[in-house]
């Protein structure tokens, strides 16, 4: 059976932290119960696929899905900000007519060296 | 030349033929023996350069390695499809291999063409069963966008070439490759004959591809099923710079103006493609980047006309071939398990299937261009040569050289170091068949160190 811990960049809830739990509203104390009810349910999810003894396949995971159709896709996305422009003057273009211009006058006049 | 071309066609009854017992043990036998067959046209014996000649097919020493290249790989294609078609009806089994066995018709016809225009219609040719393997055999919906993408990006870059070519008919009388460097150069007015340059290099640019006319590569390789992608990065690219080599003796005096902006955009392409590949998750997407990152190599030595820089575009075709095969062939065997290219899920493979780490770590060292591997001595001749043509190209390719070594060694450890998924349970050990497909990419990369001046084309004297 495969180890379970805390995802190590996750903050801990409030809620479970004694020394802050009294100075909460109720409100906030629902509200997280809530949450934390949730996330039992997702990690109650993986935990059955995890030890399905009848899985032949790997545990889908949608963040993953998202996270690589959004490296794999960006032009869709694309937007002419300032920045963007920017920097696809300087890395795209610029560069072409630099270059053009370091080369012909290197062969032009001193004869590529 | 016929006892390779009669039995590639009769690849096509063998497969409709057989039953279906038998269809991939015979299928890959013939094309085997046609590609132990084609060794034979490296002995290349006459003094005037082409060998096995007849009207309209020959062989020369330029030619012949892309030849047994491509006839090498036909065995390797069916091989490495076996497992994803096994599950197929037997008539979609049979069609797949016609397929493949037409387009290595057509590449041999193409590269043994001595006629221009056979070459060209053979180009084209096989533009249509590549477009077929994508679309239909492809796995994700973005195969229709790429088999688009693909088509319609090699086409627009090729109808200028006709017209150029039936310009030079019309001009010199003849276009077989064995008159035309004797021909009288094609006089036009200064503009016009701008064009016609432009004309003549921009279809096969943009099947090198070129940085800026490479958007069709990577959708492409990536939805290609496995044998798609061996092809087009093994063979249908190395087609464009054939091509190139071709026509540069026709195009001799426009060339030294015109070649600086092509120049320019393939050298800066190596860094920025390179530099792609750092950043991609998707283990097909990132070899393909890097076959553009090669190829605008390939295409800097091809446009500054040197000896030397022929030789090296020629060794580093062959050797890329050979390398970019072996790396989707084993970027296969990872998707096969996992049904995903992700890098991220596919890691820590070293501890699961060691053997395959094997081949990995010389697939990667291959692409990453190690010594005494024959990468290194193409990319080494295309460096000096540049490096003679102007210095300051030195600052471009050794960039490009580092950021190579970076993500081919990236990849390597991403997908073989570190820890593995914790969810991943069903790896099925490597099978003896990729072992045998790893092997056969590998190996004459390997005995290539041995005799390198098979594939210095026309200057190994």
């Amino acid at each position: 059976m495969a180890d379970y811990r805390e995802a190590p960049l996750a903050t801990r809830p409030k809620t479970l932290d004694p020394n802050e739990y009294f100075n909460l509203s109720p409100d906030y104390r629902r509200a997280e119960a809530e949450r934390a009810a949730l996330r039992a349910g997702l990690k109650r999810q993986y935990q059955l696929q995890l030890n399905n003894p009848h899985r032949k396949e790997l545990i889908e995971d949608p963040a993953l899905n998202r996270w690589v159709y959004a490296r794999a896709n960006p032009y869709n996305h694309f937007k002419a900000t300032k920045k963007t422009s920017l920097l696809g003057a300087l890395f795209g273009v610029a560069p072409l007519f630099i270059l053009y211009y370091v080369f012909k006058t290197d062969r032009v006049c001193y004869g590529g060296r | 030349m016929l006892k390779i071309l009669i039995p590639t066609l009769f690849l096509l009854p063998t497969t409709w033929l057989t039953s279906s017992k038998w269809l991939w043990p015979t299928a890959l036998t013939q094309s085997m023996l046609i590609a132990l067959g084609s060794i034979t046209w490296l002995n290349n014996t006459t003094d005037t350069g082409w060998t096995a000649l007849n009207s309209y097919i020959g062989t020369d020493p330029l030619s012949t390695p892309l030849l047994v290249l491509s006839c090498w790989l036909l065995p390797l294609m069916l091989l490495a499809s076996q497992n994803h078609l096994s599950s197929e009806p037997m008539n979609r089994q049979r069609m797949y291999i016609t397929l493949l066995a037409t387009l290595q018709l057509f590449l041999i016809l193409a590269f043994g063409a001595t006629e221009m225009i056979m070459f060209y219609v053979m180009f084209e040719a096989t533009l249509i069963p590549t477009l077929l393997v994508i679309t239909r055999w492809g796995n994700q919906t973005e195969r229709l966008n790429a088999g688009t993408y693909f088509l319609f990006y090699t086409l627009a870059g090729s109808l200028p070439l006709l017209v150029a070519l039936l310009m030079l008919q019309n001009n010199t009388g003849t276009l077989s490759l064995l008159i035309i460097p004797y021909a009288k150069p094609l006089l036009l007015m200064p503009f016009g004959s701008k064009i016609w340059w432009a004309a003549c290099m921009i279809a096969f640019l943009v099947k090198m591809p070129l940085y800026g006319m490479h958007l069709w590569l990577p959708k492409a390789h990536v939805e290609a099923p496995v044998a798609g992608s061996m092809v087009l990065a093994a063979v249908l690219l190395k087609l464009g710079g054939y091509g190139m080599m071709r026509l540069m003796i026709v195009l001799d005096p426009l060339s030294k103006e015109m070649v600086y902006p092509f120049i320019v955009l393939a050298l800066w392409g190596v860094i920025m493609t390179g530099s792609i590949c750092l950043r991609q998750t998707d283990l097909k997407s990132l070899i393909a980047y890097s076959s553009v990152s090669h190829m605008g190599l390939v295409a800097g030595g091809i446009l500054i006309q040197t000896p030397w820089g022929f030789t090296g575009a020629l060794i580093l075709m062959i050797a890329h071939g050979l390398a970019s095969s072996a790396l989707f062939c084993l970027a296969n065997t990872n998707y096969e398990r996992t049904h995903s290219r992700t890098m991220l899920l596919a890691r820590g493979l070293q501890i699961a299937l060691p053997l395959m780490t094997t081949w990995w770590f010389i697939a990667s060292l291959a692409n990453l261009a190690l010594p005494p591997l024959p990468n290194l001595m193409g990319e080494l001749m295309i460096l000096t040569s540049l490096f003679n043509w102007s210095a300051w190209t030195l600052i471009l390719t050794g960039i490009g050289t580092l950021i190579t070594a970076a993500y081919s060694l990236y990849m390597f450890l991403m997908s073989q170091r570190g820890p593995l998924p914790q969810h991943m349970l069903a790896l099925p050990p490597s099978y003896t068949r990729e072992h045998l497909l790893m092997a056969l990419h590998l190996i004459p990369l390997l005995l290539i160190i041995l005799k390198p001046t098979l594939l210095w084309g026309w200057f190994a004297c």
